[in-house]
């Protein structure tokens, strides 16, 4: 997640679409089948679990089964009682400057 | 049926939205490895709940699951729409998972839908149904959807484990198509609202709450309203539990919602950690007071004109649209939103033009919608 925030300002079209056109649904499966191909044989017999997790600490791709939520959690809470932080969003409220607000 | 050509899709990722745009698309899909490496493999509870929610509002649809349930061949067929359907949502997710897609298929069928559902009205996983009341109804006004018949009665509240909640949604058809929206101004906030929910506690839960949420907003804006909604008896479900659902409203008419949950965690839940407690503290009320009201003004510093939680929606609405351009803005990209918008292209081939905009830190998106059309009706 902190990624996805970092990356915010480089290029968004392709944080999102990938860098080609079908990059987001090949990439899994490329990466699997190397990773699969470099396996030698005592990696054979691995327990389910365990090649799953040796799958995503390699590979940068979302993990196939996520919690499918809509709501979004990971907000870190802000102690809103810290001046600078009122400060920083005072003119998106009607009590606060509206020139400024205007220029957004 | 050996003519129909499936869409190929592995996983259990993003299953309700797949379900979803291959419904509003007609695209026959066929998910694989649906958590076939997972200790317990195949489909959940809420999701073959979801799977026979489908079929109740449409008709001619077939649904195939093999023995393990990793494997899921879906046909879709026409939606229907109709009154006075009661679906069991079941207790492994509360409505908001269901009420989602719900809404979009209701707007796309032959006849207006009214549908009672029940199962968990509250829960920390998905939008409550406060929130779906004050805040996604009316994001389908943007859209152009008549309000007339859009409604959301609770009519008892049920918070986890057990549920035991009521609601009745009603969802007008759109006559033909949504129209596009031009929608990128935030304006500013000029007032909170709030609704409390509390079940099976003391109602003074409720009040310490608001106490604590008000605390918060006193230095930004005097216009706080936060109502108090406690149920008792059987309107109160079986759980205990309580919580706050927070509305910021903008000089534009936008709305930015975030909801707190606080219940009993669920029986299997607990087995992990039973070792040092017997029953496991919930949350005070001041804390979720405070919580509630510092993710709205997280939601509010970020900007956009929805929340962080509805931005799914609000893309999808925007790829629905008759071949016009939609613009909207948005705060930071969630990893959700990022899924739908994948998905849209996946499965509606609509791609949008996405710029940040450096000034303000916020996202604009463009895109140009791929003109569905309400065909269930053209049938009829």
């Amino acid at each position: 997640l902190a990624k996805t925030v970092s990356r915010q300002n480089g290029n968004l079209m392709q944080l999102v679409y990938g860098r080609n056109v079908t990059a987001s649904t090949t990439t899994s499966q490329e990466a699997h089948d190397s990773s699969e191909s470099d396996d030698s044989d005592e990696d054979f017999f691995m327990p389910k679990g365990e090649r799953t997790k040796k799958l995503s600490d390699n590979l940068d791709v979302d993990i196939v089964d996520t919690e499918d939520s809509s709501k979004f959690n990971n907000i870190q809470l802000k102690d809103w009682s810290d001046e600078d932080l009122v400060k920083s969003i005072r003119d998106r409220f009607v009590t606060g400057d509206w020139s400024k607000a205007a220029q957004r | 049926m050996g003519k129909t050509s499936y869409v190929r899709l592995k996983g259990s990722r993003q299953f309700r939205q797949r379900l979803l745009l291959a419904t509003l698309s007609s695209t026959p899909i066929l998910v694989e490895d649906i958590r076939s490496d997972d200790t317990s493999p195949g489909l959940r509870p809420h999701e073959v709940s979801l799977l026979r929610l489908i079929e109740k509002v449409s008709d001619d649809c077939t649904v195939e699951i093999n023995e393990t349930g990793t494997k899921l061949r879906y046909k879709p067929g026409v939606l229907m729409g109709g009154k006075y359907l009661v679906h069991d949502c079941g207790l492994s997710r509360s409505m908001g998972y269901f009420l989602e897609p719900l809404i979009l298929i209701g707007l796309f069928g032959k006849k207006p839908l009214s549908i009672r559902l029940k199962g968990i009205t509250n829960d920390s996983k998905d939008p409550s149904v406060d929130t779906f009341r004050t805040t996604t109804l009316h994001m389908l006004k943007r859209f152009g959807v008549p309000l007339e018949g859009l409604e959301l009665k609770i009519e008892s509240r049920g918070a986890p484990p057990l549920g035991g909640g009521e609601v009745v949604l009603g969802v007008p058809t759109v006559p033909n198509s949504l129209t596009a929206s031009h929608w990128v101004d935030e304006g500013m906030v000029k007032s909170i609202r709030g609704v409390t929910f509390s079940t099976r506690v003391s109602p003074q839960i409720a009040n310490r709450m608001i106490y604590a949420a008000r605390g918060v907003f006193n230095r930004f804006i005097p216009d706080v309203h936060i109502f108090t909604d406690h149920r008792s008896g059987p309107a109160g479900g079986r759980s205990p539990g309580y919580g706050l659902s927070l509305v910021a409203e903008t000089t534009s008419g936008c709305l930015i919602s975030t909801d707190v949950a606080i219940s009993y965690p669920k029986a299997d839940e607990t087995d992990a950690m039973e070792d040092s407690e017997e029953k496991p503290e919930m949350l005070p009320p001041e804390d979720v007071g405070v919580q509630a009201a510092s993710m709205l003004l997280g939601e509010i510093e970020q900007g956009g004109v929805v929340d962080s939680t509805h931005q799914g929606l609000l893309f999808l609405l925007c790829a629905l649209c008759p071949p016009d351009v939609s613009k909207v803005r948005v705060g930071k990209l969630t990893p959700y939103g990022i899924e739908t918008l994948r998905n849209i292209r996946d499965f509606l081939g609509v791609k949008f033009v996405i710029k940040p905009d450096p000034t303000t830190n916020t996202v604009i998106l463009k895109c140009v919608g791929c003109g569905l059309k309400n065909l269930s009706r053209k049938v009829a």
